[in-house]
């Protein structure tokens, strides 16, 4: 598949942006140019790095995520255990369960901190798509060009104009490419979150060490700021996860649900698939990427 | 004659690099297996909406998680298939030399009698000990290759039908277990023929 065809959309149209820039002289774009290049080059392999880190920190997630439901379920089921020769010990239930609960409480911790891990990728990736951009430095003691991430004027778009950068591209077209990476992580992040919520609070109520989450509550300390800087905040709530073109229905969350065996395989098992990260087109945009700068970003 | 089992030795050293290739496919394809297997017993759990708990205020997340699983279980089924190719690539090259190695005996200058054929100079095995022995591996690699691919087209039938996971078990067994080679019987042949070096 190539980039979206739509003559609006596509990656060949030089950005709308005005030509006034002071970069868009000729001679400013050349040495705009090898700048602007490196910048995409360092940026690109950041997200392509963090890719990487989201898929560790999502495989660590569901590890911690399996051996919590593994100890939640052993408890469940302590009481028809056949222990054989072990049932004469006095209290051997009730100890098995003080320690598996106290396993359960660990699991959780590490299974939120998977989490934390997971929004702190999403942060960086959102941050390495705003810096795109390269702009001029205005210095009027050194004769040298110097660029800068931030802008220092206000006609400076950063992108040299529209100008493409390699080949075809405009620094708006890699931005256009990240935005859809992107758009999948963050999509992702917050069904994360729910499963967090779900597998979290799956434990037994009575027991103390054991957290029990709802949607409203930070899940970590500072969860709030860094979910707003993925713009997942909606009047100081995070907002509700749901699929591209479908509903989400709040109400449905509020009910209290049976928590079963197959209900929590379902829960492991929509946490390994992704649903909103199409991989294909990830490695695809990557691939096609790497090859307008010239480098492989794998 | 001594030259005719030293060219015989070596066939059977070519066809033990091809019983590594074997060993090597085996393992790629039962883990290939389980992965299916697991997929399978999964679908039907993933099916009910009743399942879903608190997911189910995700409009269409069932129709997704499914559609993720089916994907992962074509490319699975898919790469089976290739692993299915290799083997077969394994079992026609042990059958060409065993080919080729018949016609050491028989072609050219070196026709052998039987009585020549069956004698056993010190340590070294006959002719007809060589032969049989590339047969017989020969065979034993063709029967496991139906046999697997039995196994792997009725897991693809499986997946269609869910509800059979006892079946899924049993299949990974046969599939583990490769009950047509038998390793014992392979090692006492490769005993034989390579006598002299084992000394």
């Amino acid at each position: 598949m190539v980039p979206s065809m739509d003559p609006s959309h596509s990656p060949l149209q030089p950005s709308p942006s005005p030509s006034a820039s002071p970069s868009s002289t000729s001679t400013n774009i050349r040495i705009w140019k090898p700048a602007a290049q490196r910048n995409l080059r360092n940026q690109w392999s950041k997200l392509a790095n963090l890719r990487h880190k989201w898929t560790a920190s999502s495989s660590s997630g569901r590890s911690h995520a399996t051996s919590l439901v593994n100890s939640f379920l052993s408890q469940r089921y302590m009481d028809g255990m056949e222990l054989g020769v072990l049932s004469d010990m006095p209290d051997i239930k009730k100890k098995a369960c003080l320690k598996l609960s106290k396993q359960q409480a660990n699991h959780q911790n590490k299974f939120l901190s998977a989490y934390k891990d997971m929004v702190a990728v999403v942060v960086q990736m959102i941050s390495v798509s705003k810096s795109m951009r390269c702009y001029n430095k205005v210095s009027a003691s050194s004769p040298l060009a110097q660029f800068s991430s931030s802008t220092e004027n206000e006609n400076d778009n950063g992108d040299g104009g529209g100008t493409p950068v390699f080949k075809f591209w405009s620094i708006a077209s890699f931005e256009e490419m990240a935005e859809e990476i992107i758009q999948m992580f963050t999509s992702e992040l917050t069904l994360k979150r729910l499963l967090v919520m779900a597998l979290v609070s799956a434990g037994d109520k009575k027991v103390p060490q054991l957290s029990e989450l709802n949607w409203s509550d930070e899940f970590y300390s500072g969860e709030f700021s860094d979910l707003g800087a993925c713009e997942l905040l909606l009047s100081s709530e995070p907002i509700f996860p749901s699929l591209s073109g479908g509903k989400t229905n709040t109400d449905v969350m509020q009910h209290v649900y049976q928590i079963n065996r197959e209900v929590l395989q379902v829960y492991l098992t929509t946490w390994f698939v992704e649903v909103n990260i199409d991989r294909y087109r990830v490695d695809e945009i990557f691939a096609i990427v790497g090859e307008e700068m010239h480098v492989i970003l794998a | 004659m001594e030259n005719i089992v030293k060219k015989y030795q070596q066939r059977f050293r070519k066809v033990k690099e091809e019983m590594v290739k074997w060993e090597e496919l085996q393992s790629c394809l039962v883990s290939q297996f389980v992965n299916a297997s697991s997929i399978i017993q999964r679908l039907q759990i993933i099916q009910d909406c009743k399942n879903y708990g608190v997911l189910r205020c995700i409009e269409g997340i069932q129709v997704a998680v499914l559609a993720k699983q089916m994907d992962s279980l074509d490319s699975i089924l898919l790469s089976m298939s290739k692993t299915m190719e290799d083997f077969q690539a394994v079992v026609s090259t042990i059958e060409k030399i065993v080919h080729d190695s018949a016609q050491l005996s028989k072609g050219g200058s070196a026709h052998l009698t039987s009585k020549q054929m069956q004698q056993r100079v010190g340590l070294k095995p006959s002719v007809v000990d060589c032969l049989d022995g590339l047969n017989l591996i020969a065979d034993m690699h063709r029967s496991e290759y139906k046999l697997k691919e039995t196994v792997v087209s009725t897991l693809a039938e499986l997946a269609l039908k869910p509800s059979a996971c006892g079946d899924l078990v049993s299949l990974q067994r046969l599939l583990v277990d490769q009950p047509n080679i038998s390793m014992d019987e392979v090692q006492n042949l490769l005993e034989i023929i390579f006598a002299e070096e084992i000394c």
